[in-house]
């Protein structure tokens, strides 16, 4: 063997040692300096695919009509607004951690609610673009919008999908808002960490952040405001999607129920999704010190609960249309059960009903392959949740003389699956740009014990 | 004049050498802090924060925008149904709430970037007494006084468990 050139002394000297930073920014910003893994590079490839393939999708739909899709009489509303609903129900789970359970004091959140706003944020722009993939005519989407114009026209603003316009574009305002407000004091830790044109990055966004008492007093006061604002929000914004529903008169659709019904399955498919994103990274950039087999634990409990909410929303629903001696409801929910599209109901069961009753045990919410399974059964089951609802509910409405059955085509899955791909894109970039767990909030409480005695 | 900066591990001593500083009459203090303590929030700045006031008002101003341009409109081209009026308020309230929360969101921002001072000095600069590690976990209390206060400066952040002092000059 040769020896090593004789480089090494003199090259080592060279850089005179810094102090060792603080551990907690070693490791999280480790996630952003790991070199990407042929895994992350494999993966990010199938994601940027998936969106081309959509986008070309959606390009021959602009050329040739929305005929392309399985729209048939009397079923004009399909996979577009059931995967719209889909992610608008998947981005609750962020504003839940960052404003609800930030007013609770549940120290647990620190260390998911950065990655879990983050999702709240691509969540909310892929559901957004659904709006303009259903409409068809995407480049007339802005006629929703209450705009001056030569014909002296407004919206009506009696209509839910007016009051849906304003509750999605102001939930995606808001969320950006928050996600960065919370951004800003790691972004001048990174800031203070890096070289070159990422240093300039960094410079820029943190706003010239030094931690100072002026910065962080305003700073808190803000981030309490804004819980208290997002609080009441994310409440109403699945509620009013929900009344895109409710207000018609479509069997199976005219519920008082929805509101909440639909707001507990929103966090229910919004904490499976952080599950389903958040076991891989721990694993992967190896961050089991700070997410814990605690947060899972709570996570499941979350999912739980909700998943027990949407089963009563079934139950009651049911009952409601047995109960309302109404023809057309109980038909409606017969032919849920039993009808053309009795393998959707049945999915949607096991998969939000019966599935997540393992978590009434502990090492099931403790074991990751279990949680991640469970997470992505209900995954499924949320989205055909909105199949059921939407589908069957217009499929078999009042007269049985135009009853129909819609199947979605291959262009409603490409840009279905584009979706998913759009989403991942999103939040592969986002973790190598941005810390994904919030740095600062872990520090509050690792020096808060460390003040205490480290007595926790 | 020169500036001492002490370097601290944890919130509560710097809080407490901070109150001593300015019971001694030392009015022009700064604290660095790695994250958010509740108990340095009142040290420096005693008043509450303003940023309440920019909620407030950007809250209000949503409201009274969602319902009047809601009603407004209405009646500037009416769709006329029955009998019924054209503008009715139980679902304005929609509009109403949600810029509320859109108007009160925004305000808090500027808010925070008014209030807070952001964007803060210029470009890629820090203040001299900034140090990276203040981003890490410690703090820094930096007290700026006259040459002849240096003595006692110094000592009182000793007392405070200051982990080292730093002379920084203006």
């Amino acid at each position: 063997m040769t020896p090593p050139p004789a480089m090494s002394v003199a090259e080592t000297m060279r850089h005179t040692p810094e102090p060792p930073d603080s551990q907690i920014n070693t490791d999280l910003l480790g996630v952003m300096y790991h070199r990407p893994s042929m895994g992350y590079l494999l993966l990010l490839g199938l994601a940027v695919l998936s969106v081309t393939a959509a986008g070309g999708t959606w390009v021959y739909q602009v050329y040739l009509g929305l005929g392309i899709g399985g729209y048939t009489h009397p079923i004009f509303w399909g996979a577009y607004i059931i995967t719209f609903v889909f992610w608008v129900g998947i981005a609750h789970a962020g504003t839940l951690i960052s404003a609800i359970l930030y007013l609770f004091r549940a120290k647990w959140r620190n260390a998911i609610n950065r990655g879990a706003e983050a999702m709240t944020v691509f969540a909310v722009l892929t559901a957004a673009q659904f709006l303009g993939i259903h409409v068809g005519r995407m480049w007339k989407s802005y006629f929703i919008l209450p705009y001056p114009n030569q014909r002296g026209l407004w919206v009506n603003f009696k209509s839910p999908l007016e009051w849906d316009t304003f509750a999605i574009s102001t939930y995606a305002t808001i969320s950006i808002v928050f996600f960065f407000i919370g951004l800003i004091p790691d972004l001048a830790i990174a800031r203070d960490r890096n070289r070159g044109w990422r240093k300039l990055v960094y410079t820029a966004l943190a706003l010239g952040w030094q931690g100072t008492s002026r910065q962080w007093k305003s700073h808190s006061r803000a981030v309490l405001h804004l819980s208290g604002l997002a609080t009441p929000l994310v409440l109403s914004v699945h509620s009013v999607v929900s009344w895109d529903f409710a207000m018609s008169i479509v069997p199976g659709w005219h519920a008082t129920i929805f509101a909440p019904y639909f707001v507990a399955g929103a966090i229910f498919s919004g904490f499976s999704m952080v599950l389903t994103f958040f076991i891989p990274l721990r694993r992967i950039y190896g961050l089991e010190a700070y997410i814990t087999d605690y947060h899972f634990d709570n996570i499941a409990r979350f999912i739980l609960l909700t998943g027990w909410i949407v089963t009563y929303g079934y139950l009651s629903e049911y009952f409601i249309a047995w109960y309302s001696a109404v023809e057309p409801e109980q038909t409606s929910f017969w032919l849920r059960a039993f009808g053309p599209y009795w393998i959707s109901t049945w999915v949607m069961l096991f998969c939000n009903c019966i599935a997540p009753q393992i978590f009434w045990f502990k090492w099931a919410r403790t074991t990751p392959w279990i949680l991640f399974s469970i997470a992505t059964l209900v995954n499924i089951g949320m989205w055909f949740e909105r199949y059921v609802i939407i589908i069957t509910g217009l499929s078999r409405e009042y007269e049985p003389a135009v009853w129909g059955v819609y199947t979605p085509t291959w262009a409603e899955l490409s840009i279905f699956a584009g979706s998913f791909g759009f989403f991942s894109m999103l939040f592969l970039l986002f973790i190598k740009i941005f810390p994904v767990i919030a740095i600062t909030e872990i520090k509050e409480l690792a020096i808060h014990d460390k003040a205490h005695g480290g007595a926790h | 004049m020169p500036s001492l900066v002490g370097v601290f591990d944890t919130p509560g001593p710097v809080a407490a050498a901070a109150k001593r500083l300015k019971g001694r009459g030392f009015q022009d203090l700064e604290i660095y802090a790695p994250a958010a303590f509740p108990e340095l929030d009142d040290v420096i700045l005693e008043k509450p924060s303003g940023v309440r006031v920019w909620t407030l008002v950007g809250g209000l101003l949503g409201v009274v925008t969602g319902y009047s341009m809601a009603i407004w409109m209405s009646l500037d081209w009416p769709i006329v149904v029955g009998g019924k009026p054209f503008a009715s308020i139980p679902p304005y309230t929609i509009i109403g709430f949600e810029l509320t929360i859109l108007f009160g969101g925004i305000a808090t921002l500027l808010g925070l970037l008014v209030v807070g001072g952001l964007p803060y000095g210029q470009f890629g600069v820090t203040d001299k007494a900034y140090d990276k590690r203040f981003s890490a976990e410690e703090f820094g209390l930096v007290v700026e006084c006259r040459d002849r206060d240096v003595p006692e400066v110094d000592a009182l952040l000793r007392a405070h468990e200051a982990k080292e002092v730093n002379l920084v000059e203006a």
